[in-house]
């Protein structure tokens, strides 16, 4: 009799895994209640732009696009977090995605829908943004298709709720343990949301198969969306944004985000849930080489766009990256530091990778290193832009600072709701995983290899 | 009609199969019910192909078709000269049409696993709540009050912790 | 008019010979097209809604210091990069030539602002104010246009239709000269020149056809509609 099953008990998992969704403390009050603050404070700030008018943010002419879109990239950037990484983990069979998935695809959700806010909260006329939709009306007015802004309207929605749908299906069976494990009025708000899940052979199977399956549809998507938002900027004439380099650029730079992401929230998760027993140092070393991997890749594309255009030395091209270099100089220099030297030469060391510190300094830097990459990509081309008489600069005002925080505090305040009232931890998928482990021998009716442990 | 044999571990489970499968209960009215997936054949081999993908691809044309009309049809319907580009251009059409025949296909894909699934499902059932902290059930399906007797009986034979029918809760 | 093949292609000629950068031009336009009020501070950082702007480059090193005038309007571009770039196609090309901006249908995404190379767009941040009198002098043939809308140089469209108007009640075809925006009008040496560039006897046409002629940015390809007459001494310094 293999000792391992005696040692596996799936209902100690199961209460271990499920820790974040205890009733909320004090301290989770208190963290729901300051974010919340924030997120008020930018909805008032919000308010004064609506009523008052774009006057009050920094935008001018020419920089007509500052924080709002800045922040619209970066966010659209973050969810390439978790549907990226679940679907190429699972489709690369990789064992160790286990425990991150679920927490991942969540990232996903939450990000794109903080980043569609933004296309709303940037117009200079917010309460028509109906304009926008194609409906049918009495004066046979249409949307133009052509305007890459409705592109990315057409995708962002893709993917707002294709990324819904694949975090749902993964959603389904670890809500039928919820559902199970809870009474009263909770049983009867899992039991809805699992559909009356059972667990049959014929669920599980086309369970499996049709997750395989939305993790291939949905990497398409991603893809596609990320290069339509990078295309609002490549198909333009300004000089610095034309260039043909942007829509693969945009997407390594996307997941590379989106991984310094999701390690950052396991990092966090882990230690707020004690979740030590499954998220190992084995996950976080994988994870810490797939981004060590696309920082090389971003740093190999920023590293093609200066060289040429330092090369052919193009007057105006030129001018907008000298403009950067003189006037956010410092600022340049953090990004390349967060993007490409600490990570490159940081993520080389075993210590480091397994080291949960070093880790959160790290992906911490390159997140800021990304949103400092979004600013200089959208501010220095628009302030030296082709005619020399009316090159300007820009500074965020209070109101977009105020906004742009409160989406970062949103986010998290989602995602902190999420924790709570949804297992943050792939529960079936982890215990699948601890059952195949379970030796060679005879098995059910039929034999069953060893599965090897994947250290 | 259901019956469900609630087994602690895996070995007495898949016994009970074999046993059920003995005492002349059809192989397709019996199925395992677990809280993770087995691998094929430890329980229940695989009888049918899923057959959700056909969804996804009528969905998915379907979906394509409505991109196309919104591109291509509402720009043909409001012709508005825009620069020097066509009033139908390849690029943005092909985008736009690529866009939401992912988009319905996603949809499409949930609709047929939800469709092949029996999803959802809120009649009542036989169901145990152990099953989620890492039990197995055994579900037989019948029409036949003799055959679902058979049924109890080898269940309770082949080590069953408790039975349960749709009628009393697990 | 009809939507067919139009007879009219509307266009000007800047004869920067005879440009002395007064500047009329610019308040012309400000009074004509009920143009809203900016600020000192607005103007600081940026945000003037000048629709036609005379841009100043100093050459030469003191003493011999030159100053060169530019008037910066919208150059109604053939291939207008600002045109497809609207979601909602408040910026579209007209039958005659004009590059077209709907008020009433601009939702304030800016992005026609981004692509014009010429920035010659520009946004109001805020709802115009006109302190009395100034109210008095609107004109009531172009409309008044809220916060969060882009708004550029329409080629004065309220006089091309009112003499539109006219010459259709009088029975006759639209004459060289009728259509005078009001830079052009304003102008005291004659160094605007508007009319149809399809006529090829009218007098914008012939100036179009001049050795000195330029058009900026030739090399992006947007085929403005706005010629440019070379000139200003600079082949002579000193």
């Amino acid at each position: 009799m293999n000792t391992r099953v005696e040692r596996y008990d799936a209902a100690r998992m199961n209460r271990a895994m499920l820790s974040s969704m205890r009733p909320p403390t004090f301290r989770w009050y208190l963290l729901a209640l300051v974010l919340g603050a924030v997120v008020a404070f930018g909805l008032y700030a919000f308010t004064v732009q609506a009523t008052t008018g774009m006057g009050v943010t920094g935008i001018n002419r020419p920089v007509m696009w500052g924080i709002y879109i800045i922040s619209f990239v970066f966010w659209v950037g973050l969810s390439h977090s978790g549907t990226m990484v679940s679907a190429i983990l699972r489709l690369s069979q990789a064992s160790w995605r286990r425990p991150i998935l679920r927490g991942a695809e969540a990232m996903t959700v939450f990000s794109i829908a903080v980043a569609g806010l933004f296309p709303l909260i940037h117009l200079g006329r917010n309460w028509i943004f109906y304009y926008l939709l194609p409906y049918p009306n009495q004066y046979g007015l249409w949307p133009n298709f052509r305007s890459p802004l409705l592109f990315d309207m057409v995708a962002i929605n893709t993917y707002i709720i294709g990324s819904s749908i694949f975090l749902y299906i993964g959603l389904l069976p670890d809500l039928a343990v919820v559902r199970d494990l809870s009474s009263g009025w909770r049983k009867k708000f899992y039991g809805f949301l699992a559909m009356g899940w059972r667990g049959s052979a014929e669920q599980w199977r086309i369970f499996s198969r049709g997750s395989t399956l939305l993790a291939c549809l949905i990497i398409p998507v991603a893809v596609s969306v990320h290069s339509i938002v990078a295309w609002d900027f490549a198909v333009t004439l300004v000089p610095g944004w034309h260039s043909t380099i942007f829509a693969p650029y945009f997407v390594i730079g996307a997941i590379t985000s989106g991984v310094a992401a999701v390690i950052t929230l396991m990092i966090v998760i882990r230690k707020l849930f004690k979740l030590e027993e499954f998220l190992l140092p084995l996950h976080f070393d994988n994870m810490a080489k797939l981004l060590l991997a696309v920082c090389l890749l971003w740093s190999y594309f920023y590293f093609a766009e200066v060289f040429t255009t330092w090369y052919a030395h193009k007057p105006i091209e030129w001018e907008i990256f000298s403009f950067m270099a003189d006037r956010y100089g410092s600022i340049f220099f953090i990004m390349i530091l967060g993007n490409t030297i600490v990570p490159i030469i940081g993520l080389c060391f075993r210590r480091v990778r397994r080291s949960q510190i070093a880790l959160l300094v790290i992906t911490l830097l390159i997140n800021l290193a990304m949103f400092i990459e979004r600013f200089l990509i959208v501010v220095p081309s628009l302030s030296h832009k082709n005619i020399p008489f009316i090159w300007g600069s820009y500074t965020p005002s209070w109101v977009e600072v105020a906004i742009g925080t409160a989406a970062f505090a949103l986010f998290f305040l989602l995602y902190t709701l999420f924790a709570k009232f949804f297992p943050i931890l792939a529960i079936t998928d982890v215990r699948e995983q601890e059952e195949a482990l379970l030796g060679n021998q005879p098995l059910g009716r039929t034999q069953v290899k060893t599965l090897v442990n994947e250290e | 009609m259901e019956i469900l044999g609630i087994f602690k571990t895996l070995e007495p489970a898949a016994g009970a199969i074999n046993q059920l499968i003995a005492a002349g209960v059809a192989e397709d009215q019996i199925t395992s019910l677990s809280s993770v997936p087995y691998p094929e054949g430890v329980l229940i081999p695989e009888r049918r192909k899923p057959a959700f993908y056909l969804s996804t691809l009528v969905f998915g044309v379907f979906g394509a078709l409505t991109g196309f009309a919104l591109a291509a049809g509402t720009a043909w319907l409001y012709p508005l000269r825009t620069g020097d580009k066509p009033i139908i251009s390849i690029f943005p059409v092909g985008l736009i049409t690529y866009e939401l025949m992912m988009l319905f296909a996603i949809i499409g894909t949930l609709i047929g696993m939800f469709w092949t699934m029996g999803l959802p499902d809120f009649k009542p059932r036989a169901y145990a709540a152990e099953i989620s902290d890492g039990a197995i059930g055994i579900l037989v399906t019948t029409g036949d009050e003799d055959e679902l007797n058979r049924a109890r009986a080898t269940l309770i034979a082949a080590g069953a912790e408790r039975l349960c029918t749709e009628e009393e809760e697990g | 008019m009809g939507k067919e093949m139009t007879e009219i292609r509307w266009g000007m000629v800047i004869d920067l010979d005879r440009c002395t950068g007064c500047g009329a031009c610019v308040t012309a336009c400000q009074a004509e097209n009920n143009i809203a009020l900016v600020e000192k501070d607005g103007i600081a950082q940026g945000r003037n809604l000048h629709w036609l702007r005379i841009e100043r480059y100093w050459e030469g090193e003191f003493p011999h210091v030159r100053a060169r005038f530019l008037p910066m309007l919208c150059q109604h571009c053939d291939d207008a990069p600002c045109e497809p770039v609207c979601p909602v196609y408040a910026s579209y090309h007209n039958p005659e030539g004009l590059n077209g901006q709907v008020y009433n249908r601009c939702v304030g995404t800016r992005y026609c602002a981004n692509n014009c190379p010429y920035a010659v767009r520009v946004f109001n941040f805020y709802n115009p104010n006109w302190p009395p009198p100034l109210e008095q002098q609107l004109s009531p043939d172009i409309t008044v246009r809220s916060r969060g809308v882009m708004e550029k140089c329409s080629f004065c469209i309220q006089r091309i239709r009112r003499s539109k108007e006219d010459a259709r009640l009088e029975n006759r075809p639209l004459g060289d000269g009728d259509v005078e925006p009001a830079c052009a009008q304003t102008c005291p040496p004659d160094a605007i020149v508007f009319g149809n560039l399809a006529d090829p006897d009218s007098h914008v046409s012939r100036l179009a056809r001049s050795p000195r002629r330029f058009r900026l940015f030739e090399d992006l390809g947007t085929e403005p509609s706005v010629i440019y007459l070379k000139g200003g001494g600079h082949e002579h310094p000193g």
